[in-house]
């Protein structure tokens, strides 16, 4: 059996952290945006499930359920958001939502 | 070994004090209650119903000030997850007071919009009990579930006005900036969690870092470690966006700005208030890494006060001037809360100036409330012009609110800022206390400025735009006149509020 050591999958998750954020800031879809902000999420699933493994806690697992709960009730909310704009303005990229301004 | 296991069990069903959280209970009911009464109710007596939650709040709250020091003050319970303190006590009230007046704003401004009412109260009583158990956690997946319950209900609050294009974009604003602060403070709430490790308690229960006392015993035995620090800066990056404190202000104009006025009140009072009552409870458990914080936490508080007010001064809008207005008053608390480490008044302080800020915020939204049009998003300075002569009532209240956000003496505010300098300079932080000063010189141009376009007719040649009447019933009559009385009496005597907000 091939053991992974923990800092292949801190390694792996700061990884994907640092995509997700960049992307949120970087990209102009408002749906990659979304996905960007998911794999932030999944990020720190990644992690908390090794920590849990390699503390020898079953926390970490525990609360990876409620991070998944959350995240579920974050994408209904932000996809209807999203849905009722586009019916709105007939567009989703960020760069033309700017209506709000002084 | 299976008899140890039930006996553990035994003893986290019996530390599951159901009484202790009645009042959040009790709110979660409340709320399931009102869409009850929509469904059974005939269509006629459904502008009633907000009624029954304002009834219930106040009750709430009366039960809440009777009952202050009855619960088991210092406990935990639930196995560790919540702590019962006299700070919790004194959230709780903030907490329970602000839905109490959004409330009422919300039957002032959503009458002007057509859209569903009792679903609104819903989501706020719904919030409110989520951010009165986020005041009393203790322990950090307490802390995420309740913070994010309080985040989602946000989204749907600041998008409630679903068919104007401006709060579905602060919605969608807000939804982005907020899931990558949750983002951030899930990711630092990981590291901290992964370098605690597993630590074996004298009764033979495993300990991990998400409980606050052994990640705080963990912190105390190593400093320095780097994991560690990065997970501290990451929950703090991630606090900072529900307060607004600089960098972590951008959302604030735009959101403020298209959320419906009522939740834009709600923004500006209680989710700020939620984001300190975390802060002072992480901060606490942190505290053996202020060698890291101090300086942070010092640069984050001066260029949130600057910032706050600068952008503040060349603002039209109102909702995006009272907004970066409060990231300031962001920045003025949080140097209550950095002095709160070497001082113990300034706790109180900052416990009374949240109080001030919540009478003074609410008297100000009261009058917007009135003062919008059909257009909740445009609300500008101009709107103003004229509101002496036209509803002078409307205009004394506002002077007042104002006034106690600019720390006018005699008001509220006033003491408010006196306290925390008071304890700023106690705690020697005499370069940011400098900087608070010049924050609150600034402050007073555009704050007077909106009361002088009250007051005085605009020397601006251009007709100004005709005030129409504003019809105010007796409740809100009596809502505006309570608090401006409020911010005044407490001004001249804190007395009671006083000790009981600083009293540990």
């Amino acid at each position: 059996m091939i053991s992974v050591s923990l800092n292949s999958y801190i390694a792996l998750s700061v990884i994907l952290f640092a995509l997700g954020f960049l992307g949120v800031l970087i990209r102009r879809n408002t749906i990659v945006i979304f996905m960007c902000l998911e794999l932030m999420l999944i990020a720190s699933t990644i992690a908390l499930v090794a920590f849990s493994r390699y503390n020898g806690t079953l926390d970490g697992n525990v609360f990876v359920f409620f991070i998944l709960t959350v995240a579920a009730a974050e994408v209904a909310v932000g996809l209807a958001i999203i849905v009722a704009l586009f019916r709105r303005r007939q567009t989703i990229q960020v760069d033309a939502l700017n209506s709000l301004k002084d | 070994m299976p008899i140890d296991l039930l006996h553990q069990a035994h003893s986290a069903a019996t530390s599951n004090q159901w009484a202790a959280i009645f009042p959040e209970l009790a709110l979660g009911c409340l709320a399931l209650l009102l869409l009850l009464l929509e469904i059974v109710l005939p269509k006629a007596a459904h502008r009633h119903i907000p009624l029954v939650a304002l009834l219930g709040q106040a009750g709430l709250l009366v039960g809440l000030l009777c009952n202050f020091d009855s619960v088991t003050l210092g406990a935990t319970s639930f196995n560790g997850l919540l702590i019962h303190s006299h700070q919790g006590q004194v959230m709780r009230a903030f907490f329970l007071l602000s839905s109490l007046l959004v409330t009422v704003l919300s039957m002032i401004s959503l009458a002007k919009q057509s859209v569903p009412r009792v679903e609104f109260t819903h989501i706020v009583l719904i919030i409110t009990a989520a951010m009165m158990l986020l005041a009393q956690s203790n322990h950090f997946v307490t802390l995420f579930v309740t913070l994010e319950t309080v985040t989602i209900g946000f989204y749907i609050l600041v998008s409630y006005y679903r068919t104007s294009p401006f709060s579905l974009e602060a919605g969608l604003k807000y939804l982005i900036m907020g899931a990558l602060s949750s983002g951030m403070l899930l990711f630092g709430i990981t590291l901290l969690y992964g370098v605690a490790g597993r630590t074996v308690g004298a009764d033979g229960v495993v300990h991990t870092g998400f409980e606050f006392a052994v990640l705080g015993d963990f912190l105390t035995a190593h400093p320095g470690n780097f994991l560690a620090s990065a997970g501290i800066l990451l929950v703090l990056a991630g606090i900072a966006f529900k307060i607004g404190a600089f960098p972590f202000q951008i959302w604030i104009p735009d959101v403020y700005q298209g959320a419906p006025t009522p939740v834009t009140a709600f923004l500006a009072v209680a989710s700020k208030g939620a984001g300190f009552a975390v802060l002072l409870s992480v901060l606490h458990v942190f505290s053996s890494y202020h060698e890291l914080l101090m300086p942070v936490l010092t640069v984050m508080a001066a260029a949130t006060i600057l910032f706050g007010n600068l952008a503040a001064l060349t603002q039209q809008n109102v909702k995006r001037l009272i907004g970066l207005s409060g990231v300031s008053h962001a920045g003025f608390l949080l140097l209550g809360v950095l002095a709160s480490a070497y001082v113990p008044m300034a706790l109180g302080a900052v416990n009374f100036y949240l109080f001030a800020y919540l009478l003074a915020s609410f008297t100000v939204f009261g009058v917007m409330a009135h003062v919008a049009g059909p257009n909740d998003a445009e609300q500008e300075l101009d709107h103003y012009n004229g509101l002496m002569k036209s509803n002078p009532f409307l205009a004394t209240v506002l002077a007042v609110g104002l006034g106690s956000l600019a720390g006018i003496p005699p008001l509220a505010g006033f003491m408010g800022k006196l306290f925390i300098f008071i304890s700023a300079y106690k705690a020697g932080f005499y370069g940011l206390l400098g900087i608070a000063i010049c924050g609150v010189v600034i402050s007073i141009y555009y704050y007077f400025g909106w009361i002088k376009a009250a007051f005085f007719a605009s020397a601006d040649p251009s007709p100004a735009p005709e005030v129409k009447a504003i019809s105010i019933n007796w409740g809100a009559r009596l809502v505006l006149t309570a608090l401006a009385v409020l911010t005044i009496a407490l001004g001249f005597y804190q007395g009671p509020l006083g000790a009981w907000v600083s009293n540990r």
